[in-house]
C-alpha cells in the first residue's frame, strides 16, 4: 500500500510537453480514476508511475520518497495493459507465475500464491491454457490476477474495462471494486468512459490535455464541474450547452430570463437533460427525435438555440414527433460559465437531480 | 470519392434471365480454370524434379567407364508418369481421404514400377569416396589409368569444414542480427533510419564486386587460408538482410509485453529473452536456415581464398572431383553430388513446418 504523489512533474517526449505541469496526491488505499479524453496523457501518467517512462522533470514520490529513477522491477507495481499484454507463449500459470519468478519465491509458495490469485478473480480452470484460448473477460482476469499475484503497493489498470462487451464490462466493474474492497490496495484506474470513472473510483482526475482540471468525488464533478469541459465530459446524456448574457443576477437566454448570483457578461448556461422538463413555459421548440431508452425516454428538440436534449421518467412517449413543446427547468439547476475561460461561476447551489 | 447513385430504369418488357445458362458457363469457367492450372503444375514441377530425379539415379546405378543412358530412360518412363498421376489425384480427389488413398497408390505404383525396371541395375559403388580417400586413382586405375589424380582429402574432412563454416556463419548472425534488429526496432538514436536504408542499399550489390579488395584485407590480415577469414567475409555479407528481416519480426512484438515484464520484475535482458525472443522464434528458424545453406553451399569466396586442400570444403571437393574424375566415371561425381545435397534436404524437410508459417512482420522505418 502506498501513498502516491505527484509534485510539478513534467514528461516530455522530445520537444513534445505532453504533460506540463501535473500535482496530485493519491492517498493510501484510494481508488482514483484518471478520466480524460483520447491522447490527454492518462497512460503516459501511468507509465510515469509504473517506472516506464522516466519523468522530464518534476519529483514523484511513493509513500514520502522521490522515485523517479527507481526501476520498474524495483517499485512493486502491478499493471493491467489495455491490450492485457498476456505472454502469448506461456501458459496461463505461466503468465501469472512470471512476476514471482524473478522474486525467488520457494516454488512451494510462488504455486499457491498463483493458485490463489486465481481463485481471486475466478479463472482456476483455465491455468493451463494458452492465453489465445481464452475470451477477452477471460485474459483480462488473468492479467488481473498476474497484476495482483505479487501483492503490489500499486495497482495501475489502463482501460481495462474497454475491449469488452456491454453485460461483461458491466459486471467486471463491480468485480474490480470488490476486489479492491478486499485488498485495499491504492489503485488507479484509466479510463476515457466517464460512467467507468463515476461507477468505480471514490475519486476521479478530470485530465484535459495533459493539466487536470479538477480532482473530485462523482458527485463534485457532476454538481460542481469546475469548467465546461469537465461538465460537458460528465453525464449521461451529455448536458446541453446554450449561449446567454448575464447582467447583474439575471442571465437571458432568447426570450428567457431567471435569476442566479452575481454572474454578468457572455455566459454559456450549461443544463442537464434529466433537469429540463416539458411545461407550460420557458424555450419553446419541436420535438425533432425520440430515443426510448428503456427507464427514460431522450427527446431531441429543435430550438430557437440549436438542439436541446430533455430527458423524461416513464417508459412510454408521451409526446411525438413534430410536436410544439415548451421547455422549463428549476433556475438553480442551471450551471453558468462565463463564454470567455469557460470557469463556473454561478450556479453552485444546484441541488442534486432528484 | 465520390459515389454516385445509378438511376434504376425499370423496363415494361424486362428480359427472361437464363439461369442455366448461366450455371452452365460457371461451370465451363470453373473447369478450364482447374485444367489449366494443374497443366501448369505439371509442366514446372517436371523440369524441377528430373534433374534431381536424374542425380540421384545416376549416383546409384552408373558403372566406371561406361556411357549407359538407358537406365535414364527407363528411369524416366517411371517419373514422368508418377508425376502427371500425382497432380491427376490432387486435382480429381474429392476429399482429403480420397486424396490420400490415390496419392499412395501411385507412390506404391510407382515404386513397384521403379524397383522392376531400374532396380537391377542399382549399386553403392559409386560412393566409393566414402570409405577411399584415394578414390580417384583407384577409379582411375579401372580403365588402366595409373598416374595424375589429384590428391583427395577425406571427404569426412570437407564436410566437417563445411559444417564448421555454415555452423559458425549461422550462429554469428543468427546472434548478432537478433540483437541489432532489436535495437533498431526499439530505441531511436539519430541516423536510424539512414541505417536501415544501408542495410537494404548493401544487400542490393554483387558481391562479387569486392572479391579482389577482399582479397587484399584478408592477405594483410593474415587470414588468407583460413576457415575464419571465410567466416567473417560470409557474416558481413549475411547480416544485413537478416538484420532488416529481424527488424520486422521484432516490430511485430507489441511494447506492452516487454513493458509489462519489466514491471514485474524483469530487468532489460531478462524481457528480452524470457518474453520478446520467444515471439520472434519463427524469424529466428528462418534467418538461421537460410544463412546455414547459404554458407553450406558457398563457393566462390572458399573458392578465391582457400588454397590448401586441407580447408576445402564440400564445394571445393565437389569442384576438384567433378574436374579429376568427371570424364571417367561421372557415377562418383553424381555420388558426391547426392552426398552434398543430404544434408540441405534434411534441414529444410525438419524445418519446413515452420518455416511454411513464417510472415514476415511489416518493415517499417
Ligand atoms: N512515445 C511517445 N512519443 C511521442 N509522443 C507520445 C508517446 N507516447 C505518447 N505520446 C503522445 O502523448 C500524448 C498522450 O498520450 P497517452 O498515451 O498518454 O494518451 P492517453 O490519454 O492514454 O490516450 P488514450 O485514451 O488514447 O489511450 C498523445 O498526444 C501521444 O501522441
Ligand atoms: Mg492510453
Amino acid at each position: 500500500m502506498a501513498k502516491i504523489e505527484f509534485r510539478n512533474v513534467v514528461k516530455r517526449f522530445g520537444d513534445v510537453e505532453v504533460i506540463p505541469d501535473m500535482n496530485l496526491v493519491i492517498e493510501d488505499g484510494e481508488f482514483v480514476a484518471l478520466l480524460g479524453p483520447s491522447g490527454c496523457g492518462k497512460s503516459t501518467s501511468l507509465f510515469m508511475l509504473a517506472g516506464i517512462y522516466l519523468p522530464s522533470g518534476g519529483e514523484l514520490l511513493f509513500d514520502g520518497h522521490v522515485v523517479n529513477e527507481v526501476e520498474a522491477r524495483d517499485r512493486n507495481v502491478g499493471i493491467v495493459f489495455q491490450s492485457y499484454a498476456l505472454y502469448p507463449h506461456m501458459s496461463v500459470r505461466d503468465n501469472i507465475l512470471f512476476p514471482l519468478r524473478f522474486k525467488k519465491t520457494p516454488r512451494d509458495e510462488a504455486l499457491a500464491r498463483v493458485k490463489a490469485a486465481a481463485d481471486l478473480v475466478r479463472v482456476e480452470e483455465l491455468l493451463d491454457r494458452r492465453p489465445s484460448e481464452l475470451s477477452g473477460g477471460q485474459q483480462q482476469r488473468v492479467a488481473l490476477a498476474r497484476a495482483l499475484v505479487k501483492e503490489p503497493k500499486l495497482l495501475l489498470l489502463d482501460e481495462p474495462l474497454s475491449n469488452l462487451d456491454a453485460s461483461l464490462r458491466l459486471s467486471m466493474r463491480t468485480e474490480i471494486k470488490s476486489l479492491h474492497a478486499q485488498l485495499g490496495v491504492t489503485t488507479v484506474l484509466v479510463t476515457h468512459d466517464q460512467i467507468e470513472a463515476t461507477t468505480m473510483a471514490d475519486r476521479i482526475i478530470c485530465m484535459r490535455a495533459g493539466r487536470i482540471e479538477q480532482v473530485g468525488t462523482p458527485d463534485d464533478l457532476y454538481l460542481k464541474p469546475s469548467s465546461l469541459f469537465v461538465a460537458s465530459f460528465i453525464g449521461s446524456p451529455p448536458i446541453n450547452l446554450i449561449a446567454g448574457e448575464a447582467d447583474g443576477g439575471t442571465v437571458s437566454v432568447n426570450d428567457v430570463r431567471f435569476p442566479v448570483d452575481g454572474a454578468s457578461g457572455s455566459v454559456t448556461v450549461g443544463l442537464r437533460p434529466e433537469h429540463l422538463r416539458f411545461s407550460n413555459t420557458g424555450f419553446a421548440g419541436r420535438i425533432a427525435q425520440i430515443e426510448p431508452m428503456g427507464r427514460e425516454i431522450l427527446y431531441v428538440v429543435e430550438t430557437g438555440m440549436g438542439a436541446v436534449r430533455v430527458l423524461e421518467q416513464g417508459s412510454a412517449a408521451g409526446h411525438s414527433t413534430g410536436e410544439e413543446v415548451r421547455i422549463g427547468f428549476q433556475p438553480e439547476n442551471s450551471l453558468v460559465f462565463a463564454t470567455k475561460g469557460q470557469k463556473l461561476i454561478a450556479g453552485a447551489h444546484v441541488r442534486a437531480p432528484i | 470519392m465520390a459515389a454516385q447513385a445509378i438511376p434504376m430504369v425499370s423496363t415494361a418488357s424486362e428480359q427472361a434471365v437464363d439461369w442455366d445458362a448461366l450455371a452452365a458457363r460457371a461451370r465451363v469457367a470453373r473447369r478450364t480454370k482447374a485444367v489449366v492450372l494443374y497443366a501448369f503444375l505439371i509442366a514446372v514441377s517436371l523440369p524441377i524434379i528430373l534433374p534431381y530425379f536424374w542425380l540421384v539415379t545416376i549416383a546409384f546405378s552408373a558403372k566406371t567407364g561406361v556411357a549407359d543412358t538407358a537406365v535414364l530412360w527407363r528411369s524416366m518412363a517411371v517419373v514422368i508418369p508418377a508425376v502427371v498421376a500425382f497432380w491427376l489425384t490432387a486435382a480429381l480427389a474429392q476429399s482429403r481421404r480420397q486424396l490420400w488413398i490415390g496419392l499412395a497408390a501411385v507412390a506404391a505404383i510407382a515404386v513397384v514400377a521403379f524397383a522392376l525396371l531400374v532396380g537391377p541395375d542399382l549399386h553403392l559403388g559409386n560412393f566409393i569416396f566414402l570409405w577411399e580417400p584415394d578414390f580417384a586413382s583407384v577409379v582411375r586405375s579401372r580403365i588402366g589409368e595409373v598416374k595424375g589424380a589429384v590428391q583427395f582429402p577425406n571427404v569426412w574432412h570437407a564436410f566437417g569444414n563445411s559444417i564448421l563454416i555454415a555452423g559458425a556463419q549461422t550462429t554469428i548472425v543468427v546472434t548478432v542480427a537478433s540483437l541489432a534488429a532489436y535495437y533498431l526496432s526499439r530505441f531511436q538514436f539519430p541516423g536510424r533510419s539512414s541505417m536501415l536504408r544501408s542495410l537494404l542499399v548493401l544487400h542490393a550489390f554483387p558481391v562479387l564486386t569486392l572479391i579482389v579488395p577482399m582479397f587484399l584485407m584478408l592477405y594483410w590480415i593474415g587470414l588468407l587460408d583460413t576457415l575464419s577469414g571465410v567466416i567473417i567475409v560470409l557474416v558481413a555479407f549475411e547480416l544485413p538482410f537478416a538484420i532488416f528481416i529481424m527488424k520486422g519480426f521484432f516490430d511485430a512484438v507489441p511494447w506492452d509485453i516487454e513493458m509489462s515484464a519489466l514491471t514485474d520484475g524483469a530487468s532489460r535482458r531478462q524481457a528480452f529473452v524470457s518474453v520478446v525472443l520467444p515471439q520472434v522464434r519463427n524469424g529466428i528458424l528462418a534467418i538461421a536456415v537460410f544463412t546455414f545453406i547459404r554458407g553450406w553451399e558457398e563457393y566462390i569466396f572458399v573458392f578465391t581464398f582457400l588454397i590448401r586442400n586441407s580447408n576445402w570444403t564440400m564445394s571445393l571437393y565437389m569442384y576438384w572431383v567433378r574436374d579429376d574424375v568427371m570424364g571417367v566415371d561421372y557415377g562418383v561425381v553424381s555420388a558426391v553430388g547426392v552426398f552434398y545435397l543430404v544434408p540441405s534436404l534434411i534441414l529444410y524437410m525438419a524445418a519446413q513446418r515452420y518455416l511454411m508459417q513464417m510472415s514476415i512482420g511489416g518493415v517499417k522505418g
